[in-house]
């Protein structure tokens, strides 16, 4: 996943994943991460049908894009 | 002659993003196999193949092929790993410009050569060639 993102990075495009697995993707340094601490695959943005957990996850994703740079790093959050 | 260069992986890629987000097209990547539901089907024991999806669809149009990650979230609400819907409903409130009119997706391979060599810059090509302003990756 973060080969993709960096490959994306590489053609001047702003890029931000969401992971649920924090070390791995550090390993492979991605330009902007977020994980969403204690979820798991299959529920990187929470619960099925919570529209305003979604939403909040996608936006604090969105808006590491305006953040001071912190790349190879993975940002953790809670949301609960 | 030399090979090259290449980056290192001790090296990030980093482009500044400069727009406000309220002005910004947004392109949805995933590696959670998602895909349109009258699109081939992604094989789960491994596939280097990618789908472009269209910006417009929602995510009842849409399913995944995959037997690597728990489906209890995912098959109630794409959403979890595609969140399709929710950047159309972040358009509406005008927290972002926008989608773009096409997303990515790929599956699960353990060929990483091919992936590395072939998937991956096919991919990213196609992902810049949208015009996003900003990129969400997404897996499982």
């Amino acid at each position: 996943m973060v080969t993709v993102q960096r490959a994306i990075e590489m053609l001047g495009v702003p890029t931000v994943l969401i992971t649920v697995e924090p070390e791995e993707s550090a390993q492979a340094r991605p330009p902007r991460a977020l994980c969403p601490r204690g979820f798991v695959a299959g529920h990187s943005l929470g619960r099925a049908g919570d529209e305003a957990l979604q939403k909040w996850i996608v936006m604090d994703a969105l808006s590491l894009l305006r953040e001071p740079a912190r790349p190879g790093e993975v940002v953790r959050r809670d949301y609960t | 002659m030399e090979k090259p260069l290449e980056l290192s992986r001790y090296c990030v890629p980093f482009t500044p993003f400069v727009k406000p987000l309220e002005e910004s097209l947004v392109c949805l990547v995933t590696t959670a196999a998602v895909r349109a539901r009258n699109d081939a089907p992604f094989n789960v024991e491994g596939d280097n193949t990618w789908r472009r999806i269209e910006g417009s669809l929602s995510a009842k149009d849409l399913t995944y092929d995959d037997a690597h990650y728990d489906h209890a979230c995912v098959d109630r609400d794409l959403n979890c790993v595609f969140p399709i819907d929710r950047l159309a409903s972040l358009a509406r409130e005008g927290r972002i410009a926008g989608a773009t009119s096409e997303h990515f997706s790929m599956g699960f391979s353990q060929a990483l050569r091919e992936l590395r060599e072939t998937t991956v810059p096919q991919l990213a090509r196609a992902a810049a060639a949208a015009r996003p302003d900003a990129v969400l990756l997404t897996g499982g």
